[in-house]
């Protein structure tokens, strides 16, 4: 049985849950997921928002020098109640309630959830992605006009479009230095957190 | 003086080669996904600091020739009145309210609503921080009312904003003051410059209907001006009629800067150039099209992509951009629009000769992205033009490629856009 198999053995009887996505720490990339039949959600979109919104608020708290290990973030919109959490280093899981579940319902489903993924996901290897992949897929994930970013950061950088798109991995140091820079110039920030 | 400048007035065609004129200087109509694309592309090319010093003096240098004609039009022949007519003429044309105090040795003024500002903060104030001020075209524009007023040495004054609404201020301010060395402003580039370089007419493929078309939406804009904001919200846009001379002026600075210091990157400043015409044509051309108005004088558009490709034709002459015709149509597979007169190849003739190859990027980005919207877009579902609509649209592989087979740039007799589908 596949972890995609078992998810769904496991999660369909959950009261209220609508989804469930797993995503891998620290490139924000989908792991897994399982969403009910009738939900047009595009995992893959959402799973990377999902690891930079933990990550973001993770840096938050240390700001305020209160984080801690379990703490999670939840998200109350008008359509949907979202638990999102980080279950150890690899992974984030983000559950997806019905807007009109109780708080209380759903913090105990969560911990169902939890116990049931913790047995199911395997401890990964830690392989990063290179810098300036981390960088250049934070970009597109968060940048305006993102069809035509990576020809504004080969203006900004004098990285050729080419080296972009199939070598980035290969960047120098001195170029990941520029690509950040021009990021952050594009993006109107002062630091990337990949 | 007569009490107002109205730009219905001294808005003018040249007939034959659908370029447009006010009182006399070259402008056009253009949208603020266009404006703020282009900007942007100027600045990813030069870099902020550079970039937005290119942006301000093209703005002074076409808003001075623009003013010098508007003044003498209407008489205005003192300071105070030679001022009222600039204010009259930025809020007129879209480009938002200005309020300025002004002598000849400079001033303030505050800005509200300015075209680029506010509408940098509509589209983009809630994805992205902005650094530095968006509004180098009200800088530009204020340098050279300045100067107009009191009759002073072109490039003797310069002016600078110090807050901008894009950067969430209330209001946008200015600083106008003397320049240390005054700027250097390039030849004019008029009516006659243009003529000189437009050939004579041709009446292409369905041309009864894009001449009828056309004249109709030269009538429609005539009553366009800037309501009370002193902007132009329409066709799901906010449109200015802009200074032909200041986008000339600095897309071809840019894409000749970036070849001389780097000339593997100009593919990619090209290709921006180039995309500033798809949005163009996206959110303008597809906002026209699927109005009211359009439904009312032409008909909304139907399962014939031939309707939208005389529309789109009709469209870019009515705007100013040029006598551009279809010279070959086959639906799905093979597009030719031909041009006997565009703004781009006037301005660029004049002020840098005969070029070796075709560099009428806003024309080349134009005519592909008419072949998205004839054959890609359902219009009698009446698709919101949204930016994820856009990604579908332009983002990735686009099936159909293009090429400029000639241009007026190069001395042909006429500019040629091929697109042609790949499969």
């Amino acid at each position: 049985m596949t972890i995609e198999e078992k998810l769904r053995s496991v999660f369909t009887e959950t009261p209220s849950l609508r989804g469930v996505f797993v995503t891998a720490m620290p490139d924000c990339l989908l792991f897994t997921h399982w969403q009910r039949d009738n939900e047009t959600w595009v995992a893959e979109e959402a799973a990377a928002y999902f690891g930079d919104l933990v990550r973001a608020n993770r840096e938050g708290l240390r700001a305020l020098s209160s984080w801690s290990s379990d703490m999670q973030v939840t998200i109350e919109s008008r359509d949907v109640l979202l638990v999102i959490r980080e279950i150890n280093a690899d992974f984030v899981v983000a559950c997806a309630f019905e807007r009109s579940a109780a708080l209380g319902m759903v913090r105990m489903y969560v911990r169902r959830v939890l116990s049931v993924l913790e047995e199911l996901l395997p401890k990964i290897e830690q392989k990063q992605l290179p810098r300036a992949v981390r960088i250049l897929e934070f970009l597109d994930r968060y940048a305006p006009d993102s069809h035509a970013v990576r020809h504004r950061v080969a203006l900004r950088t004098g990285i050729t479009y080419d080296a972009l798109q199939s070598s980035a991995a290969q960047l120098s140091a001195s170029q990941v230095e520029a690509l950040e820079s021009a990021v952050c110039d594009i993006l109107g920030l002062d630091r990337i957190e990949v | 003086m007569s009490s107002s400048f109205s730009l219905k007035d001294h808005r003018a065609y040249a007939a034959e080669h659908d370029l447009m004129f006010l009182a006399g200087s070259p402008v056009v109509y253009h949208c603020h996904h266009f404006n703020l694309f282009l900007d942007q592309t100027i600045d990813d090319a030069l870099g902020s600091k550079d970039g937005q010093a290119l942006r301000i003096s093209a703005a002074h240098e076409f808003a001075r020739d623009l003013l010098e004609r508007a003044v003498t039009r209407v008489r205005a022949d003192t300071p105070a009145e030679r001022v009222q007519v600039a204010q009259q003429l930025f809020k007129a044309m879209g480009h938002g309210a200005l309020s300025a105090q002004l002598q000849a040795s400079g001033g303030t003024a505050r800005g509200s609503f300015t075209h680029y500002g506010f509408t940098w903060k509509e589209k983009y104030g809630a994805i992205v921080r902005r650094r530095f001020g968006a509004d180098a075209v009200a800088a530009g524009f204020l340098a050279a009312a300045t100067e107009v007023a009191y009759d002073l040495a072109p490039g003797s004054i310069l002016a600078r904003e110090t807050n901008c609404i894009a950067l969430k201020h209330d209001h946008c301010d200015f600083v106008i003051e003397p320049a240390a060395t005054p700027a250097a402003f390039g030849a004019i580039v008029g009516p006659e410059e243009h003529r000189s370089v437009a050939q004579p007419p041709v009446a292409g493929l369905f041309e009864d209907k894009i001449a009828a078309i056309a004249a109709g939406l030269r009538d429609f804009t005539a009553g366009v001006a800037g309501d009370e904001r002193g902007l132009v919200q329409a066709f799901g846009v906010f449109v200015t009629m802009h200074m032909a001379g200041y986008y000339n002026r600095i897309s071809y600075d840019a894409a000749r800067a970036v070849e001389a210091r780097a000339p593997a990157l100009v593919g990619d400043v090209e290709e921006l150039l180039r995309e500033s015409g798809h949005v163009c044509v996206f959110n303008t051309f597809g906002g026209i099209m699927l109005s009211p108005e359009w439904d009312g004088m032409v008909g909304a558009p139907g399962e014939d992509p031939t309707d939208v490709i005389i529309g789109c034709v009709a469209i870019a002459r009515a705007l100013g951009f040029g006598h551009w015709y279809v010279h070959e149509y086959e639906p799905r597979k093979r597009l030719v629009v031909r041009a006997s007169s565009t703004y781009e190849s006037g301005y660029y003739n004049t002020r840098h000769g005969r070029s070796t190859r075709p560099r009428e990027y806003f024309l080349q980005g134009a005519v592909l992205a008419f072949m998205q919207l004839a054959h890609r877009v359902q219009w009698q579902k009446k698709p919101a033009l949204t930016q994820p609509f856009y990604d579908s649209l332009f983002k990735g592989e686009i099936p159909c490629k293009m090429e400029q087979s000639k241009s007026l740039q190069c001395g042909d007799a006429f500019s040629e856009i091929v697109v042609s589908s790949k499969g």
